[in-house]
């Protein structure tokens, strides 16, 4: 039962990290984004990695719908028994 | 004659109906969209440059048509699906005998992969191989995978009970019935069979055919691997398009948009006529002959590419 609520726990967390992950990506040009995301670069720019932040967020809504989904009745009922 | 837009935007009306009809038919027969939209042109002599905003914002318009089409083709369907998304969103688990919410979630989980491949990889690939002869190449070799798959139909683990089984089941054609099939998928399997459309990045492999490839592999008809190749192929195209559409509406799309208005007219009449063919078609065939023609299309246009 433990480890069933951790992993929903971690996804819906991971989820949300991604979705702002992605956010960062879409709002802000590859010069402001923080040095260790990917597409990152030193000098001047305008250009915004729209790709990347729209695939965070899609991995993050999927982090999240496998929490939900982890967290329903059927899964209770088993950790239950 | 009726052209428009200068010596650096040529794109003719007779050339948008030409391309639209080419999309309409070649997104959803098997053979590749995109190996004949980068072949076809080069054979035909005409000077598009296809890495050019205008033209790619002209493609924006025929796959957004077909997206469409292919979403209206299969309404009733995806009303169904949608609705078993949200009942199983609401519940929070996928009810047992919810055929609906299983499929919507088979092709949710079957999307991701194509869909984040082709969002991180789409540019890199088509700046690579969009160039004629290596799109003969891959069209040939698309017709090898055909041929797999047909040879390999059936021989995933499991895949011959469940086509048996499903052969038990009443071979209804009302989609309902098919949806009930359709979900007899496992997740694992929706997974490799939606990864496999990522193949479609690379211009000559087609997304319908790697996509009814892997559903011949794991046990479904021709006629269900289609539908489930059609059903999958509509959130990806539309998603794809949708993502573009700025180019066509921005700058990218001055003088070309009346073109891509009557390109998207064409590939939206075609793609209507073809699903409507290939699902009569596929209840009975099977895709050997769209092998054979991938096969010899590809070497064919190798050889007058290279010699």
């Amino acid at each position: 039962m433990r480890n069933d609520r951790l992993l929903a726990a971690l996804a819906g967390l991971v989820g949300l990290a991604l979705i702002a992950v992605g956010v960062i990506y879409i709002a802000l040009n590859e010069h402001d984004i923080p040095s260790f995301f990917p597409g990152h670069v030193s000098h001047p720019a305008s250009h915004h990695h729209v790709k990347h932040g729209i695939a965070a967020i899609l991995l993050g809504l999927a982090c999240l719908a496998f929490a939900w989904f982890r967290t329903g009745p059927r899964h209770r009922a088993v950790s239950r028994a | 004659m009726l052209i428009v837009a200068t010596a650096d935007r040529l794109i003719t009306y007779f050339q948008a109906v030409v391309i639209g009809l080419l999309q309409g038919i070649t997104e959803l027969f098997p053979i590749s969209s995109l190996g004949h939209a980068v072949i076809l042109p080069k054979l035909l002599g005409w000077n598009l440059n296809q890495d050019k905003p205008y033209f790619l914002a002209f493609l924006v318009a025929t796959h957004l048509a077909t997206a469409i089409v292919l979403f209206l083709f299969f309404l009733p369907e995806w009303v169904r699906i949608l609705r078993g998304l949200g009942r199983s969103l609401r519940d929070r688990e996928i009810a047992p005998g919810d055929a609906d919410a299983r499929l919507a979630w088979l092709l949710v989980v079957g999307t991701i992969p194509a869909g984040l491949i082709g969002l991180l990889f789409e540019h890199k690939l088509r700046s690579l191989f969009a160039n004629p002869k290596a799109a003969a190449v891959f069209l040939a070799v698309n017709g090898l995978i055909l041929f797999a798959a047909e040879y390999l139909r059936r021989r995933a683990p499991g895949a011959d009970e469940r086509a048996r089984e499903l052969e038990r089941a009443p071979q209804s054609e009302t989609s309902p019935e098919a949806e009930k099939r359709l979900a007899t998928l496992g997740f694992r399997e929706a997974v490799g069979v939606g990864t496999a459309q990522a193949g479609a990045l690379f211009p000559g492999i087609s997304r319908a055919g790697i996509t009814m490839g892997g559903s011949l592999f794991v046990g479904l008809t021709h006629e269900d691997a289609a539908r489930y190749a059609f059903l999958l192929a509509t959130p990806i195209i539309g998603a794809a398009a949708l993502l573009k559409l700025p180019d066509l509406i921005g700058s990218g799309g001055d003088g070309v948009r009346l073109q891509a208005l009557v390109g998207a007219l064409c590939a939206g009449a075609a793609a209507w006529v073809s699903v409507k063919f290939l699902m009569r078609y596929f209840q009975s065939n099977t895709l050997t002959p769209f092998a054979v023609y991938c096969l010899f299309a590809g070497l064919a246009a190798l050889l007058v590419f290279v010699f």
